[in-house]
């Protein structure tokens, strides 16, 4: 039996090595982040290992440990003003978002509106804009000297038409920019509404507006409660725009755990909100999947029939009005970018005073290395994102690995400043000293996407039937070489399309990048933000047309790899 | 080609037992089929000797060689599986090179592995030597899948596929050949000529065949020898004719073949003829026994209807037909006899009349046709 024994040794070595690195990049920092909030102190969790000195110090932290922090949270207003203040505008967001995407998401999945396929385009737009620059966009258009000012103002309107520096302006982008998260698995759930039982209700003399008020709505209601639940973490984890919007007098989670830690070095406040971030946005995942429980309408519908898309003129016009202006103001967003990035100057004119490339060339003269410094930290989160995932996946599939399986469902749920803090706090120190480092950085942009990357890779290995594996071996093939000439070829386009996504989205990454990364490392988002922050717009501009363009170019491909419109 | 001998295999998955005592002696160029019901043990006998399972215990020997210490990859056995799992990013030619292109990979240098291996991945990049392509345009020729070489298995039929599997397999010339259930995906009428198309080659190659099935139709028609499975265990080996004729439990009476199987109990023996009590009937057989309550067994075509003829065999009941069913050439009578009730077979021919339901029918059956299990 040695070669069987061989063989599991080999696995079963791999099987342990992903563990380990899920233990100490994601459940330690977690576990100790959460033991900082009572010690109030950091804790070198590895240092303690190797070392009886500091076993001895972090014995005393316990001893010193305390519930104050928590105390703190209800007693000290910052706190608790920022935790409320992030669920008010994680609720406003989220309701605004489902009331505006009833009537797009209806349009595309049951009417014959016009121009719904180039609507249905467009609504993509607010995707691949990172929204820490679509904040920015907001202040050139809607700030003390943007554009849209100046024409309020030409119509008679007095200050702003929008103050973006407010929880309305943080709002607003918010809204206009997370929209399509919950456009799209409302279509869906638009769609799967068996037709047969809406012609039921009106065979019963319900007439239209009635039948989708007493039948279509109700059917695709837990399936839109689930799709806010989406934009309220989506929402709440967003660190974009208050990083660039929130003014100093408005306390949100986010901003409040960003200061804390780079800022004042406070381990201890940063620990608290991370503790209550994490737990935040846990709850909202368990409700998410407790609405969803049982009511698979999928499912429930069958075979998916041919439903008669509605063509009333009085119905469709208004709704592809109203569709397009929503998308209006993203699409404007980034035409503003654009502009400015070709601007010589743009004061508070409806249009910049001259035209210039100078911007893109002073960009690709001295910013080259933020470029490549992207390139290199994304091309290293899609490797060992690639690398982690196959295994994961042949864990998952092949010996029903739940484990895993949930460990990879964490950073789904873990706000990224949140992880980033947990990070920065257990290797901050010898022994294993990786704040700083582009290693972490990476291990941590990979962390953060494994979880798209695992769904992937995932569905692709369960496509592969395990007979598939087994004819190779049986014709000869070592283990190794079944992997790569025929599971491996195999999972390809599956691999291809996840990780470009995970390249795309460690690209748009912000909160990591503003909250982790040196100054030698720094990231193209990175350096769009401090750009921002020194009101040098042009620059910041010029870099943000390159990021969106690129996002769209691998955007496209990895759709096209997939296999078309699985948006 | 090679004999296959399986000792006291006994396989546990997670502590339950699901193989034991499987004993088999499988000759050079024999084709033999393992039946049974599904989940009696027989495609995880197949895959101890495949090399996908570790037995717990037992040995396999395949051409008098201990095969125990050998990964699967190294045991030449070729596999034809129930989903053919034929690889879908290949076409025909590839599938069926793919065992040639692993034996090129074991005995070349490097420099020509890599070009082996950049085949594997992508044959349009590096070409086949000529031997290979000989050999594997042969196999299609045999097979009878030339014009398909080129085709992805996609677009191929399920028989075709059926076809490129086999032809898969046995360019590899294996020792062994193995067969998991592999006309089961296809539809009746096809079923019947690849079972034809697969007896031809395995004739032709006289390349040992293990034939995993459930159909019994399938094993008695195709195999040299048969073992039936049941709960993990082999409860019969024998040819097809054994088995028919000779089954040694009631289960194998009734799984292959239809039987008439009736508990009674022995009352006397002379002259060689046992006599058993079945209820208030009783009947003669020439199949000895030492036991007490046995089952007896009566092959429904092997009872005659007396048309007013004379009984010469001693066995004669009385009986109503409850439900005559024309089957074409046969007709078969569900006849109640005493409490219990028989099926009789009689061969038709156009202008026989067929009983009525409900009359009065005589039947006779030859003391060498009743068996005592």
């Amino acid at each position: 039996m040695n070669k069987f024994k061989k063989h599991f040794v080999g696995i079963g070595l791999i099987k342990l090595l992903i563990y380990g690195f899920f233990l100490l990049f994601l459940i330690i920092p977690l576990l100790s982040v959460f033991l900082v909030a009572f010690t109030n102190q950091p804790i070198n969790v590895f240092g303690l290992l190797i070392s009886m000195e500091r076993m001895q110090q972090t014995i005393d932290q316990f001893r010193n440990a305390s519930l104050d922090n928590f105390k703190a949270l209800f007693t000290y207003g910052g706190y608790l003003t920022g935790l409320i203040n992030s669920l008010k505008l994680s609720l406003i967001v989220s309701l605004w978002v489902l009331v505006i995407c009833i009537p797009i998401a209806y349009g595309i999945a049951r009417t014959k509106m016009p121009f719904k396929k180039t609507i249905g385009a467009l609504c993509t737009i607010p995707l691949v804009i990172p929204t820490f620059i679509s904040a920015y966009a907001f202040i050139i258009m809607f700030g003390r000297s943007g554009w849209v000012t100046y024409i309020y103002e030409k119509f008679g309107g007095e200050g702003m038409l929008l103050d973006p520096y407010t929880m309305t302006g943080i709002a607003i982008v918010q809204i206009f920019f997370f929209f399509p998260y919950a456009l799209w698995p409302m279509v869906a759930a638009f769609k799967v509404t068996d037709a047969s039982l809406e012609e039921a209700s009106r065979n019963m003399g319900a007439k239209g507006w009635l039948t989708f008020i007493t039948v279509t709505f109700p059917i695709a209601l837990p399936g839109m409660l689930s799709t806010m639940l989406v934009i309220f973490a989506v929402s709440f984890s967003d660190f974009g725009t208050p990083i660039i919007l929130a003014p100093n007098d408005l306390n949100l989670i986010v901003v409040d755990a960003y200061r804390e830690i780079s800022g004042f070095f406070n381990w201890g406040g940063a620990a608290i909100l991370t503790v209550i971030m994490i737990a935040v946005a846990g709850v909202v995942y368990w409700l998410q999947n407790y609405l969803l429980k049982g009511k698979n309408y999928d499912i429930l519908s069958g075979k998916p029939k041919e439903i008669k898309l509605n063509d009333n003129k009085a119905l469709t016009i208004p709704l592809a009005i109203f569709s397009s202006l929503v998308v209006l103001l993203p699409i404007l967003a980034l035409a503003t970018i654009i502009l400015q990035s070709l601007a010589t100057t743009w004061g508070k004119d409806p249009l910049p005073s001259g035209y210039t490339l100078e911007h893109y060339r002073t960009i690709f003269t001295s910013s080259l290395g933020n470029i490549q410094n992207s390139l290199i930290l994304a091309g290293g989160a899609l490797i060992l994102s690639v690398i982690i995932s196959v295994f994961v996946s042949y864990f998952v599939v092949r010996h029903r690995s739940t484990t895993l399986d949930f460990m990879t469902t964490i950073p789904l749920i873990v706000p990224g400043i949140a992880f980033g803090i947990a990070l920065i706090q257990t290797f901050n120190t010898a022994p294993l000293q990786l704040t700083g480092t582009a290693l972490i950085l990476i291990i941590a942009y990979s962390i953060r996407r494994l979880p798209y990357m695992v769904r992937s890779t995932v569905g692709t290995m369960r496509a592969i039937k395990q007979d598939i594996e087994e004819a190779a071996v049986s014709l000869g093939a070592s283990t190794l070489t079944a992997a790569t000439t025929v599971v491996g070829p195999l999972m390809l386009p599956g691999i291809a399309a996840g990780s470009i996504l995970v390249f795309v989205t460690v690209i748009k990454e912000t909160s990591i990048s503003i909250l982790m990364a040196p100054a030698s490392w720094a990231p193209m988002s990175l350096a769009i933000f401090q750009n921002v922050l020194r009101a040098e717009y042009y620059s910041a501009a010029a870099m943000s047309v390159i990021l969106v363009v690129m996002v769209l170019v691998l955007q496209a491909l990895a759709n096209r790899l997939s296999g078309g419109n699985k948006s | 080609m090679g004999s296959v001998v399986v000792e006291q295999l006994r396989k546990e998955f997670s502590g339950v037992t699901v193989l034991q005592d499987i004993n088999l002696d499988i000759k050079e160029g024999e084709f033999f089929a393992l039946l049974g019901p599904s989940g009696c043990g027989k495609t995880t006998t197949m895959r101890c000797i495949a090399g996908f399972e570790a037995p717990t215990k037992g040995s396999i020997m395949i051409g008098g060689k201990d095969i125990a210490n050998l990964a699967p990859n190294e045991r030449n056995c070729g596999m034809v599986f129930q989903s053919y799992a034929l690889f879908p990013h290949m076409n025909v030619f590839d599938n069926v090179a793919y065992s040639l292109n692993i034996k090129e990979l074991k005995k070349n240098n490097l420099f020509k592995k890599i070009g082996v291996y950049t085949r594997m991945l992508n044959s349009k990049i590096v070409k086949y030597p000529k031997h290979i392509t000989e050999k594997v345009m042969d196999i299609l020729e045999y097979v009878e899948l030339t014009d398909h070489a080129n085709k992805l298995t996609s677009e191929l039929s399920g028989g075709q596929q059926q076809r490129v599997a086999l032809a898969r397999a046995l360019v590899m010339e294996p020792e062994v050949l193995l067969m998991d259930e592999p006309l089961s995906n296809l539809d009746l009428k096809l079923r019947h000529t690849m079972r034809n198309t697969i007896r031809r080659i395995q004739q032709d190659l006289k390349i040992t065949t293990i034939f995993v099935t459930h159909d019994q139709e399938e094993a008695m028609s195709m195999a040299d020898r048969i073992a039936v499975m049941k709960d993990g265990k082999i409860l019969q080996i024998g040819t097809p004719t054994d088995l028919y004729s000779k089954p040694n439990t009631p289960f194998i009476a009734d799984f292959v073949g239809t039987s008439n199987i009736l508990p009674g109990e022995v009352v006397g023996t002379e002259n060689g003829l046992t006599t058993v009590k079945i209820g208030n009937q009783r009947i003669k057989s020439a199949s000895p026994t030492d036991k007490k309550h046995v089952d007896v067994v009566v092959r429904p075509e092997n009872i005659q209807v007396l048309n007013g003829a004379k009984d010469q065999t001693g066995n004669t009941f009385e009986g109503e037909i409850l439900l005559a069913t024309y089957l074409g050439s046969i007709v078969r009578y569900d006849v109640k006899v005493g409490e219990h009730n028989l099926l009789v077979d009689t061969t038709y021919e156009s202008g026989d009349s067929i009983k009525t339901n409900g009359s009065t029918i005589r039947l006779s059956v030859s003391p060498e046709r009743v068996l005592l299990i």
